[in-house]
Order: C-alpha cells, then sequence, then structure tokens
C-alpha cells in the first residue's frame, strides 16, 4: 500500500472542485498553447521569408498602386535577376463570404522566384501555357471541390469584370500547389498579369500595379539594390519603398500591434487567475486533510513522505489539466489552420509551445503545492490531531 | 534496561495564552511489558501528553522516557518516526482511518514503511482485520462501517506490524456500551494472548476496569497505580 495510492483517491474525495479546477487550468494551458502559437506563427511567417527577394509598394501605402512601367525600369538596376508584378484581386467565389486571396500574376516569373509553391496536381508548365489558367492552393481547392481542369468563377469586387459586374472572371484550374514553406498558405489563387491587364484596360491604358517582387541576383547584395531601386523613383512620379521579404512581412505582422505583448498579457493573467485557484484548492485540500496527515506520521511516516502527498497531489491536478488543454489545442490546430490561413498560413502548435505549456504546468504544480507540502511536513501530530490534555 | 515503559523525573509544559501550563510535573511511573494499564484523571491532569510522550509524538522538557528497551531522548524526525511504526501501535478515540482507503488499505498502510511485498502486505493486513472479526468487510471504506467496526479496523491496523506497545486513547469514548464491550474485550485478548503492553487512557471505570492495574494522574504528578482485582474473562482471539 504505497502512499501514493492516496494521491487520486484524496482528489476524488470533492470530484466537482477537483474537475472544475482541472477544467480551468485546461482552458488556461489552451489559451496559452493557442496565443502562444500565434506568435511563433507570425514570427516564423517573418524568418522564413527570403532576404533575395525584395518588396517594392508605393512609399504612401502598400494599397496605393504604382505606376505600369516600373517594373521594366526595376529590371534595369545592377543585381536584378527578375520582376514580378502582383495586383491584390479582392474577389469572391459565389458569395461575398467565399473571401480568399487572388493574384494577378507574371506568371513565368512567379513560378521561378517561389520555388516553394509545390505544384501538387497538374502542372506548372500547365498553369504558364494558358491566358486564362490559375493555380490554387490546396486549401480552397477542397474547400470548393475545384480539381485541376475545372472553372473557378470569380466575381471581381475590386474589379468588376468589364461585361458586368454580375459577371464571374473565369480561369481554368491548371495546377494545384501546396505551400513548401510556413510563409505560404494554400488558400491563394495566382492568374495571368496578361488577362488581368487586357481584360480590363483599353488600349494605351494600365491598371498599375499594387506590389513589385525583385529576385536579387545571387551575386548581388540585396541592400545596394534596394537603394538603387528606391533611389531610381526619388523624384517621382511616386516614390516607391523597397524591403527584403521578411521585413516586408514583419512589416505586415506589424499591423497586427504588438501582438507578443497583448498575447503575453492576456496569458499570463488567465494563468496568474488560474494559478490562484490552484493554490486555493490546495489550500484548502491541505485542511482537510490536516488529521490524516497527523494520523500518517504517528503511524511511523516521515514527515517529508506525508507533505509530498500534498505535492502529489498539486502536481497530478495541473498535469492532468495541463495535459488535457495541450491536447484539446493539437486537437483543434486543423481547425484554426483552415479557419485562419488567409491572414495567418502555416498555423501550427510548435513542440516548444507544447514543451512551455508542460513547464508552466508542472512549475503550476509546484508552486501550488509547496505551500500546503511545508505546511503538512512541518506539522506536528499533536497538532494535527488535536490531542493535548 | 527494562522492556516496559519507565518515565523517569519527567516534565513537560505548554504555552497556552501567553501562559506557561506544567501537564507533568517530575513524574516517575513504571510499567511493565505486557501487561495492560489504564491510565485515569480528571480532564488537564496530563493522561494524553503521557501517553504521547510514550508513543513519541512528543518530546519531554526535561527526564527520561524508556519504551520497550528504547530511550526515546535520543530519537528525532525519521529516527524517532521508524521507532514508532516499529514499536507502538495507536488506537485513537476517533478512529481516524482515511477516509478514501477501504478497511483492508486502511490496515495495510503501516506496512508501506516495512520490506514486505505488496502481495504479503495484504495476506498480513487480511490476517489482522480477521483477528478483530472484520475479513468480510475488507472492501468496505470507513463511512460504510459502524463505529465499533471502524475502531477494530484502527485496532487492526494498530496491531498489523506487530509492535510491543499499543498506546489507546479512549478507544471507547465514540462508542455504545456494546461496541464499546467489544473493543475492549478485543484489547484484553491482544494484551493475553498476544503479550502486548498495553495503555489505554480513559474516563470511564468500567472501562479501566478490564486492564490489570489502573494509574491515576492529578495534576501532573502520580496519584497512585491500583491493582484490579477482577477481570471479566475476554473470548478467544479468532
Amino acid at each position: 500500500m504505497s502512499l501514493l495510492r492516496l494521491v487520486p483517491r484524496q482528489l476524488l474525495r470533492h470530484p466537482l472542485r477537483t474537475l472544475l479546477t482541472i477544467g480551468s487550468l485546461a482552458v488556461a494551458i489552451f489559451l496559452l498553447c493557442i496565443l502562444r502559437s500565434l506568435v511563433t506563427t507570425l514570427e516564423a511567417t517573418a524568418t522564413t521569408a527570403r532576404n533575395d527577394r525584395l518588396w517594392v509598394q508605393s512609399a504612401v501605402s502598400l494599397f496605393v498602386g504604382m505606376p505600369a512601367w516600373y517594373p521594366d525600369r526595376i529590371a534595369q538596376v545592377d543585381g536584378v535577376q527578375n520582376v514580378a508584378r502582383w495586383q491584390w484581386f479582392g474577389g469572391y467565389y459565389q458569395d461575398p463570404s467565399n473571401f480568399f486571396a487572388q493574384f494577378a500574376v507574371d506568371p513565368q516569373e512567379v513560378v521561378e522566384m517561389y520555388p516553394e509553391l509545390v505544384v501538387v496536381e497538374g502542372s506548372a508548365e500547365a498553369f504558364l501555357a494558358g491566358r486564362n489558367c490559375c493555380m490554387v492552393g490546396r486549401g480552397i481547392a477542397d474547400d470548393f471541390g475545384w480539381k485541376v481542369g475545372d472553372v473557378a468563377p470569380i466575381t471581381g469586387a475590386l474589379f468588376p469584370h468589364p461585361d458586368g459586374a454580375d459577371k464571374a472572371w473565369e480561369f481554368e484550374v491548371a495546377a494545384i500547389y501546396e505551400p513548401g514553406a510556413r510563409n505560404f498558405d494554400d488558400r491563394t489563387l495566382f492568374f495571368h498579369w496578361k488577362l488581368f491587364e487586357e481584360t480590363l484596360t483599353k488600349p494605351d491604358e494600365s491598371p498599375g500595379v499594387g506590389a513589385i517582387v525583385v529576385r536579387v541576383k545571387d551575386d548581388a547584395d540585396p541592400s545596394t539594390v534596394m537603394g538603387a531601386v528606391d533611389e531610381l523613383f526619388m523624384d517621382g512620379p511616386q516614390r516607391v519603398q523597397t524591403t527584403t521579404e521578411s521585413e516586408f512581412q514583419a512589416q505586415f505582422v506589424s499591423m497586427f500591434g504588438n501582438i507578443p505583448f497583448f498575447v503575453s498579457a492576456i496569458g499570463g493573467g488567465v494563468l496568474a487567475a488560474v494559478l490562484l485557484a490552484c493554490i486555493n484548492t490546495m489550500l484548502m485540500a491541505a485542511r482537510e486533510q490536516r488529521r490524516e496527515a497527523g494520523v500518517l506520521k504517528a503511524l511511523g511516516f516521515s514527515d517529508t513522505r506525508v507533505g509530498s502527498v500534498l505535492l502529489f497531489q498539486s502536481l497530478f491536478l495541473t498535469l492532468v489539466g495541463g495535459g488535457l488543454g495541450m491536447f484539446l489545442a493539437k486537437g483543434i490546430e486543423p481547425g484554426v489552420l483552415g479557419a485562419m490561413s488567409a491572414i495567418m498560413p502555416g498555423f501550427m502548435i510548435e513542440t516548444e509551445t507544447l514543451g512551455l505549456g508542460l513547464l508552466i504546468t508542472v512549475l503550476a504544480g509546484l508552486v501550488a503545492g509547496i505551500l500546503p507540502a511545508l505546511a503538512t511536513r512541518n506539522l506536528t501530530v499533536i497538532a494535527a490531531l488535536g490531542a493535548r490534555d | 534496561m527494562s522492556d516496559g515503559i519507565q518515565l523517569q523525573d519527567v516534565t513537560k509544559t505548554y504555552q497556552r495564552g501567553g501562559e506557561e501550563l506544567r501537564v507533568l510535573d517530575q513524574l516517575d511511573l513504571s510499567m511493565e511489558a505486557g501487561h495492560f494499564y489504564a491510565l485515569m484523571g480528571p480532564s488537564g491532569s496530563g493522561k494524553t501528553t503521557l501517553l504521547n510522550l510514550v508513543g513519541g509524538l512528543d518530546l519531554p522538557d526535561s527526564g527520561s522516557v524508556q519504551v520497550a528497551g528504547q530511550d526515546l531522548g535520543g530519537l528525532r524526525g525519521a529516527a524517532l518516526s521508524a521507532w514508532r511504526a516499529r514499536s507502538v501501535g495507536f488506537v485513537f478515540q476517533g478512529f481516524n482511518l482515511i477516509p478514501v482507503l477501504s478497511a483492508l488499505e486502511n490496515v495495510a498502510l503501516p506496512l508501506a514503511l516495512t520490506p514486505l511485498s505488496r502481495k504479503q502486505q495484504r495476506q498480513h493486513a487480511l490476517a489482522a482485520l480477521e483477528l478483530v472479526g472484520l475479513a468480510d468487510r475488507a472492501k468496505h471504506r470507513p463511512g460504510q462501517l459502524s463505529g465499533g467496526q471502524e475502531q477494530r479496523v484502527a485496532i487492526a491496523r494498530a496491531i498489523v506490524t506487530d509492535p510491543r506497545v499499543l498506546l489507546c486513547d479512549e478507544p471507547t469514548g465514540d462508542l455504545d456500551r456494546d461496541s464499546a464491550d467489544q473493543v475492549l474485550g478485543l484489547l484484553q485478548r491482544l494484551n493475553q494472548e498476544m503479550n502486548k503492553t498495553l495503555l489505554m487512557v480513559t474516563h470511564d471505570p468500567s472501562a479501566a476496569a478490564r486492564a490489570q492495574r489502573i494509574v491515576h494522574l492529578d495534576k501532573g504528578r502520580l496519584g497512585g497505580v491500583e491493582e484490579v482485582e477482577t477481570q471479566d474473562p475476554p473470548g478467544a482471539l479468532a
């Protein structure tokens, strides 16, 4: 008969109280894992982005277009390997609630510049060959049931079809990709710039360019190229701001505000509240088990052994709660990934985050259990049994 | 060194409300091994304190306490705990069973401090429960037992490690007359058939009459030791 057998039995003495404490800890650790993963995912988006790709945007704002001739001028800068135009299309499939990212791009250049776009169905060649072809991410292909060869009708909210606002743009699905890195999602549709340009504009007109991606030659210094591109348009007609892709992603992340601080504050607050609840639970348990602790000591169990029963109860409580929270967080990971992939591609709960959750769980158990355990350890048999005459 | 219980010049004081309370005052007492002693006296006379000192639950301010050949003055902490586990069994007024454990698990608790295997622990605990006539209640929890049955389980727990000394603090205080008779009969048999040294604190003269000798305490001093002339014969142990 080991004293450890007492640990779960004592906790089950008040099943509702134990259940509520476990539940509160599970929620806290669940939140911690999810919130922490939002931060690590955002950071990973920036850190996995490459420095040999530069993003050129209007110095005014990302949402202000640049003259259509800028890409040709940038392509002439020393150190530039090639240039791709990107334009946010802002359409939807069938219903405005089916919102996802679509970009008009220079297809050849994008395929060359982004090896992390791994084509898993159809082919990049097929995508490049047809002017009305598109390449879509696995996520939206699955959501909308698109297969290679299907037509994806997209209603242009920002760029209505010239034949009528109700008429959808039609793109033939030629390739389905999966992201090979965490800086890319699987819910984007790429289609040909030429189709975009020719459909929207009359001869000698251009819709402008939202962003220009520059691939720097392997032997060139990205910062020198960045300076040269900015210098190029210093006198107008519109100044540009050039950053590396990782800086661009970091700026995008910063648009969410100081998320790490925000997340840490929320997570820390929740944890502190739950920790106080755990301490309270264990102090109540120590008070209830005071007499039994005295009996165990009278029977010959050492002070440390009797005190450790309470410490193990605390650890058991927090490990079950924390484990449940981590299990739930890992369980809903695919759901969060699907729901947030448009704004936060590559969401995942990393092993380090689970490790942090486990560490906090163990620390919470130790902190909640140490005071009751020490008090019980230092309790004399006489005081515990109230035996004095 | 005797196998019985010897207290020499023992003084014990407590602080209560800023006042020093002398509970035992230069007490000298000798009790023989294998005898059944009842300890009587008015409230505050030092009965429970004496029991605590003999059981190694507390230490005297001065004087010496020797139990079953061991001078307790030389023991502290873990050594004192280990001695308690080996040498004495406790029976309390409120039974003090662990409510979340079955009768069998309660009885087996002290065996966790022995090198016995889990199977052997179970066998020993079952044997002790049989001895007190409660083998059929092995799986019951304390809340499912009557007061008398709880106290018999507590006695089984006290004897399961085969200690030489049993210390009982008002063991029948919370029991009705029939249950008290059963418990006292059991204690008598443990003394007579297993040669246990018993020291029982009681307020009840009829309970004290089941002992062989009655020690009277008064204001922390020995009031006298009375030989009990006739005893009810206990039945044989199962």
